[in-house]
């Protein structure tokens, strides 16, 4: 029954449930599975697995269960005997020997499928393993594309469990990699189709409704087509410290430009921290006053804030606290976020910086004003299950013990 | 014949056409016996598409196609009830409209309900379409049946179709969704596997040509930060394009045809600066 597999499984976190269990079990009911240990992992990551992000944990839990149950001995012993010299084995006469190096490739494996076909449906699941009865020589040059060899290297190397070993699906691990389009994915679910739109569009149901009342006489309604009404502000740190985080920043920049159908996308950049004054576009100084972003914020507007909430204290809590020459505020940065976080009502602080230094000074500060998320695809999406108030905000964050003893220390 | 169907391992293996490995046909073979819908999802251009008509072909059934927009919903594949027709028809032909079953038409997965033999129905590009749509198909797919409210007829499958799914991941499925699915993501063939695919699309193809724009092509692919990497079909269209020109192998450095392989203008940058940096290494290569 492999439960063992299955809370092994549920441990590394894929949500395996008892329907795809149960299915799995009816696959090795109804034949579907070969008895090869490769052929098992196919049809395992086929039902457990729901997305290519899945697989290396599901490699993981696969190498960590079957390691010691690779092959029980007497196969083992069995397999290497025959793939050491099958051409040489007693059984063989010479004719049949030279009746197999005739064959091409094509021809052999449809004499080792028949043979499995045969040796399937007589020996029920016994200790039979493929090709005992040493007629073609499958596993040797047997190429497989997808690297998985069945059968060659019994001596664990190049069977299935060197193959999840190798763990070739690393890159599609959802917390590792920044991707766009899963991001776009995130973004979209701020949708808010509303009918406030001046465009019209025909109304089917009324139409009918009303035409019928007027026994037939064509009457047309029409009724407001439905747009995305929400908005986004993006605020973003380009200060020094960013500079490292550049590339997964513009990712993100790009993901909400794509997302599309949001009724508003405005971007805004600061250093370090907001102050009197942030600007459309950093490189050229443009300005836009603080107070124009706090006053009369539209519904539906989502605020994002990307930074790594990382400076020296005074520049956040002291007054004219900005490191630029340029700048004079006379308003503590830390109050500038204040006044920000209560005008914005969906807000939420992405930072690239891993949670477990979320315990600094300045991040521990910042992140009492505005929920705080690390700047990963998880990340970002539990941002905005809990803009749209599904989330849970707690999810992230340092150790308790480090949080409070900052707050104690302030 | 005869005895393939009858045997439990009657199974796919792809077709001369599309070359399957083993985890393909595992995924294939178990959404095909326990009647699970086979959602596929890859890179643009590995063959999803062409995945359900190759299952059809291998297994001599009829394919159905549902070719999914943003604007479509779970209900037009059911079937749609052209209340406008019957409308107009009403009050400007003679035709008697009492009949609703005139105005009403079975969509794709209608249809395949409806075949008194086991079919292929493929919903492609299902991530396209609203976020909800997989959910409102659920039902559907698991009972595979639905009633025709207007007339009252209930359809119901006698032979469940086999349903392939592609997605480009454009949009996170609901989970709902993905637990009733065999799920299969089609990696990015390996050199020998893209090797025997161009050979079946161009069995004629002289070997060192081969050899050559599979290298070419291998290097293209690994140049960091490209937008949009090439795909096998294009690696096709490469080939043809090559042979058509008659282009001698040794001349692929400066890749010939680059259009058929980079469409994106950033993309042609990066090949050209690539392209640079292989230069000044094959230069220094005789050196130490």
């Amino acid at each position: 029954m492999f439960l063992g597999f299955h809370s092994l499984l549920r441990q590394v976190g894929l949500k395996v449930g008892l329907t795809e269990w149960l299915a799995l079990l009816k696959a090795l009911d109804v034949d579907q599975v070969e008895p090869s240990l490769a052929s098992f992992y196919n049809v395992a990551r086929a039902l457990v697995c729901r997305d290519e992000g899945d697989f290396d944990r599901f490699d993981l839990a696969f190498a960590a269960y079957f390691k010691e149950a690779e092959l029980p001995d007497k196969l083992k012993k069995d397999l290497l005997e025959w793939l050491e010299g099958p051409i040489k084995r007693p059984a063989l006469d010479p004719e049949e020997i030279a009746r197999l190096k005739s064959m091409s490739l094509e021809e052999l494996r449809k004499l080792f499928e028949e043979r499995l076909r045969e040796q399937t449906e007589r020996h029920d699941g016994g200790d039979y393993w493929i090709g005992t009865g040493g007629r073609s020589p499958f596993g040797q040059g047997g190429a497989h594309p997808s690297g998985m060899r069945v059968g060659e290297g019994a001596s664990g190397r190049g069977s299935a469990i060197a193959g999840a070993r190798a763990r070739r699906f690393r890159n599609y691990r959802a917390d590792r990699v920044l991707d766009t389009r899963a991001l776009a994915v995130a973004i979209r679910r701020l949708r808010r189709l509303e009918r406030k739109s001046r465009r019209l569009e025909l109304d089917i149901d009324e139409t009918i409704r009303r035409t019928a009342n007027n026994a037939g006489d064509l009457e047309v309604v029409e009724r407001p087509e439905r747009r995305n009404q929400a908005r986004v502000i993006l605020m973003m740190d380009t200060g020094g410290s960013m500079e490292p985080h550049t590339k997964l920043v513009e990712s993100f920049f790009s993901a909400l430009k794509k997302a599309g159908g949001l009724r508003d996308v405005e971007n805004y950049f600061f250093h370090n921290c907001v102050y009197n004054v942030v600007y459309s576009d950093i490189a050229r100084y443009d300005e836009v006053e603080f107070d124009k972003l706090v006053k009369s914020v539209p519904p539906n507007t989502h605020l994002f804030m990307v930074g790594d909430a990382w400076m020296g204290p005074y520049e956040l809590f002291a007054s004219h606290g900005s490191i630029e020459m340029a700048t004079s505020d006379s308003v503590p940065g830390i109050e500038r976020l204040e006044r920000l976080a209560k005008a914005y009502e969906k807000r939420v602080w992405l930072n690239p910086i891993p949670d477990n230094y979320w315990h600094a000074e300045t991040i521990a500060a910042v992140g009492e004003q505005f929920p705080m998320f690390p700047m990963t695809v998880d990340g970002i999406v539990s941002a905005v299950s809990w803009l749209l108030g599904k989330g849970d905000k707690r999810k992230y964050g340092p150790t308790p013990m480090w949080g409070s003893a900052v707050a104690r220390s302030r | 014949m005869t005895e393939q169907t009858k045997s439990p391992l009657h199974r796919w293996q792809g077709t001369e056409s599309y070359l399957a490995d083993d985890t393909l046909k595992a995924a294939v073979n178990v959404a095909v016996a326990l009647q699970r819908p086979l959602l596929v999802k890859g890179e643009p251009g590995t063959g999803k598409t062409l995945l359900a008509h190759a299952i059809a072909e291998g297994l001599g059934m009829t394919l159905r196609t549902w070719h999914v927009k943003s604007t479509t919903r779970a209900q037009d594949g059911l079937y749609v009830y052209d209340a406008v027709a019957r409308l107009h028809d009403s009050r400007f032909e003679d035709k008697d409209v009492r009949d609703i079953s005139q105005y009403i038409k079975l969509g794709p997965l209608g249809e395949a309900f409806d075949d008194k033999t086991r079919s292929v129905l493929l919903i492609d590009e299902i991530d396209k379409a609203d976020i909800e749509f997989p959910n409102d198909l659920l039902h559907e797919l698991d009972a595979m049946r639905f009633r025709i409210s207007e007339t009252g007829r209930q359809v119901e499958a006698t032979e469940r179709p086999i349903v392939v799914i592609t997605s480009n991941a454009e949009k996170e499925l609901p989970d709902a969704f993905l637990r009733r699915c065999v799920f299969h993501y089609i990696d990015f063939p390996g050199e020998q596997l893209l090797g025997d695919i161009c050979k079946v699309h161009h069995p004629e193809v002289d070997d060192k040509l081969l050899a050559a724009a599979l290298r070419r092509f291998l290097r293209l692919r690994a140049v960091k930060d490209m937008r949009k990497r090439p795909s096998t079909s294009e690696l096709i269209d490469w080939l043809a394009a090559l042979r058509l020109a008659g282009i001698d192998p040794e001349k692929l450095e400066g890749l010939p045809f680059q259009g058929v392989l980079v469409k994106d203008e950033s993309d042609a940058g990066r090949v050209h600066d690539d392209a640079q940096k292989e230069t000044r290494r094959n230069r220094f290569k005789g050196w130490s």
